[in-house]
């Protein structure tokens, strides 16, 4: 409509007085948008730019000059070490990509490709942890083990909190007497300050024999733990076995902070979920019953197949929310358990605001924007083409 | 017609095939439905409960974590706003809130407009590196954005110095919001180009047609974005944290939070605490939660 309007103002836009109303309205727009666009430029914008800017140069509450990559090779370590790992993970995505192109074709052309493909899986499986070990080697300790912290939080959180919230979405959408209370209950936890909720996990999860936790857990027959406190791992704990590295998992700490994180965020994503069951058209269910599919068969597939775009952005912005949280993890962090919980964008606040080192805390959360943009785009790659648009 | 149809073809079926013992196992099926809710539904009070009935117990109550206290404590509440000297916090947060909230309707309206209603060029770029912004924010911003409200940056200069420990320090860097751009930008979209052609006939230009019927028309969206902005505001904990070493302009969760040192382990006053920051932002949803889970919706699925 405002495409056709401008047009025929164009066709008759000779005279001066109309070349004058056309650019009146060029002005107006930019003076609209002025505000707005100032702002963004000012604390949105450039701030990003500026951070690359400040990640080169060595800068300790006042600037002292350029010096190149030093801040990011004082995170990362050895560069044979990064190169190793980085590569493992562009392998790792490569594989993916020659696989899944060669569909179902039966050549032996195709046969050789996925075996070259499975042999370049293996490969990367074993140059991430060869490159990564470099890296710890000479590299910066606590922000390098921040890293698999955050991946434990997120992978821990947001397969969990979607499937709990689908599975309440569905059992919601049954007709349900009382459907809109139980939305707005579920709902409660997103929106009260992060802090206020907080001090009462911290109270639920205390190590004392008597907090709610620990009583919950006493009812199953279980000891008492340390929750927030317990930096040990959680399978050492429950197996008695004595793993270490990436493979032993989160801390109990973690994974009391998780369930939190989990309790905030069930009830958004199972608002969007309803939604989502409410847009699927009931005439499918119908001619499906008719066909003689039962309930187990209409929800794998009908619902999941037609909810797969909401499951998509929950993921995607769950993963992106993830990466970056700040206020869960720092307010619940205990110190005898510190070690095991914090997260890169935490380091970066403890870098910036205790360390006092900008610079070395700008190229901290630059890469840390690497690692969320590579992990957007594998998920918006991997999962994406698995989605279904009606 | 054909869903009236197989409804009915449905109820007859179910009719011809109810037996009793599908019968039974339908109620079962139902109340096992009932079940989940509801233990979903006390998993997500509980805390809330939990830090309520704390709030009003002695000290020694919560000491042995009683589930309820014996006489209702009320003077907790008063104990609690006096030693975390809330009354100042409390103002504090009400007015950064509200400043906040106006500086956000006023960019967002007149810019969500002219994205959606004025044909300027280069209006498609400009939107769509606002919209790029939303995958960059983080902690890569806020360090430099630290660095320009400290006015330190000196190809930036703001008017008055460092706006550290101030107002305009707090609320300015979230006056500007691309969701409640793009929210605003949706629903002016829809209104009909009839209105404005007779507007432009009656000699309106745009700033008489948003005042007198844009906005009047666009009432739900604007409260949306009202609430959502109010609520961000309210709740925001690590940028008031950043920029306020003092008292003066320090708001209600940083309050909380340096609170929550101070009382060490009388739970009773920090519980009592929690209750009085999360009140105003229990009554605003309970009052509006139709309008906003709402637009929650409405963004989650279009975003």
């Amino acid at each position: 409509m405002a495409a056709v309007s401008t047009k025929v103002t164009d066709a008759r836009a000779d005279s001066p007085a109309r070349n004058w109303t056309r650019m009146r309205e060029h002005l107006v727009g930019y003076l609209y948008v002025l505000p707005a666009s100032v702002l963004i430029f000012c604390f949105g914008l450039f701030p990003v730019g500026y951070a690359f800017y400040m990640s080169m140069r060595r800068w300790r509450v006042v600037d002292r000059g350029y010096v190149g990559i030093t801040n990011y090779a004082r995170a990362l370590g050895d560069p044979w070490g990064v190169l190793q790992f980085a590569a493992g993970f562009l392998g790792l995505l490569g594989a993916y990509f020659l696989w899944t192109r060669l569909g179902h074709s039966r050549r032996p052309q195709a046969n050789l490709a996925r075996a070259a493909s499975l042999l370049l899986t293996l490969g990367c499986l074993v140059l991430i942890p060869l490159g990564w070990r470099t890296m710890l080697d000479a590299g910066d300790e606590r922000f390098l083990s921040s890293i698999p912290i955050t991946f434990y939080f997120a992978f821990g959180s947001i397969p969990l909190q979607l499937v709990i919230a689908l599975g309440l979405a569905y059992v919601l959408y049954q007709k349900i007497v009382g459907q809109e209370v139980f939305r707005m209950i579920f709902f409660l936890p997103y929106i009260t300050p992060v802090i206020a909720t907080a001090l009462v996990f911290r109270n639920i999860f205390s190590p004392r024999e008597i907090s709610v936790a620990n009583r919950f857990i006493g009812a199953l027959g279980l000891e008492p733990a340390r929750w927030l406190f317990e930096n040990k791992r959680l399978l050492n704990l429950v197996l008695g076995t004595e793993l270490e590295g990436f493979l032993a998992g989160p801390s109990l700490a973690l994974v009391s902070i998780i369930l939190f994180g989990i309790w905030t965020y069930v009830g958004y994503n199972t608002v969007i979920f309803l939604a989502g069951l409410g847009s699927i058209d009931r005439v499918l269910y119908e001619a499906a019953e008719i066909d003689g599919a039962d309930r187990w068969r209409q929800l794998r597939f009908i619902t999941v197949p037609l909810l797969s775009p909401v499951t998509f952005y929950l993921s995607i912005i769950g993963f992106i929310g993830t990466f970056k949280a700040f206020n869960h993890i720092f307010v619940m962090m205990e110190p005898s358990a510190q070690n095991t919980v914090v997260t890169t964008s935490v380091n970066v606040f403890n870098t910036f605001n205790k360390g006092n080192q900008f610079g070395y805390a700008s190229a901290q959360a630059v890469l840390l924007l690497c690692i969320i943009l590579y992990l957007t785009f594998v998920q918006s790659k991997v999962l994406g083409e698995r989605v279904f648009y009606g | 017609m054909a869903r009236g149809e197989a409804m009915e073809l449905r109820r007859t079926s179910e009719l011809a095939g109810s037996r009793v013992g599908q019968g039974i196992m339908v109620k079962v099926g139902r109340a096992f439905l009932y079940l989940i809710l509801l233990g979903g539904a006390f998993v997500a009070l509980m805390p809330f409960l939990w830090m309520l009935s704390a709030s009003l117990m002695t000290f020694g109550e919560t000491a042995v974590r009683k589930w309820i206290p014996a006489t209702p404590q009320f003077g907790n509440y008063l104990e609690a706003w006096e030693e975390a000297r809330f009354a100042r916090y409390f103002l504090n947060s009400v007015v950064i809130s509200g400043v906040t909230l106006l500086g956000q309707l006023f960019t967002s309206i007149l810019a969500g407009y002219a994205f959606a209603r004025i044909s300027f060029r280069g209006r498609s770029l400009i939107f769509g590196i606002m919209l790029s912004t939303l995958m960059i924010q983080g902690m890569v911003t806020m360090i430099p954005t630290f660095l320009v409200v400290s006015n330190r940056i000196p190809f930036l200069p703001l008017p008055g110095g460092s706006w550290l420990n101030t107002l305009q320090g707090i609320t300015v860097p979230y006056m500007a919001s691309v969701f409640s751009i793009f929210l605003l930008r949706q629903f002016f979209a829809q209104i009909p180009f009839e209105f404005w052609d007779a507007a432009r006939i009656d000699g309106a230009g745009h700033n008489l047609f948003l005042v007198r019927i844009v906005i009047p028309m666009s009432r739900p969206a604007i409260f949306t974005v009202t609430i959502f902005a109010f609520i961000s505001a309210w709740n925001d904990f690590l940028w008031p944290l950043l920029v306020t070493t003092t008292e003066r302009w320090r708001p209600l969760m940083v309050g909380l939070w340096r609170f929550s040192d101070e009382a060490g382990p009388r739970m009773h006053l920090l519980m009592a605490g929690s209750v009085i920051t999360i009140l105003p932002i229990l009554v605003l949803y309970f009052l509006t939660q139709k309008q906003y889970t709402e637009g929650i919706t409405l963004t989650g699925l279009k975003g």
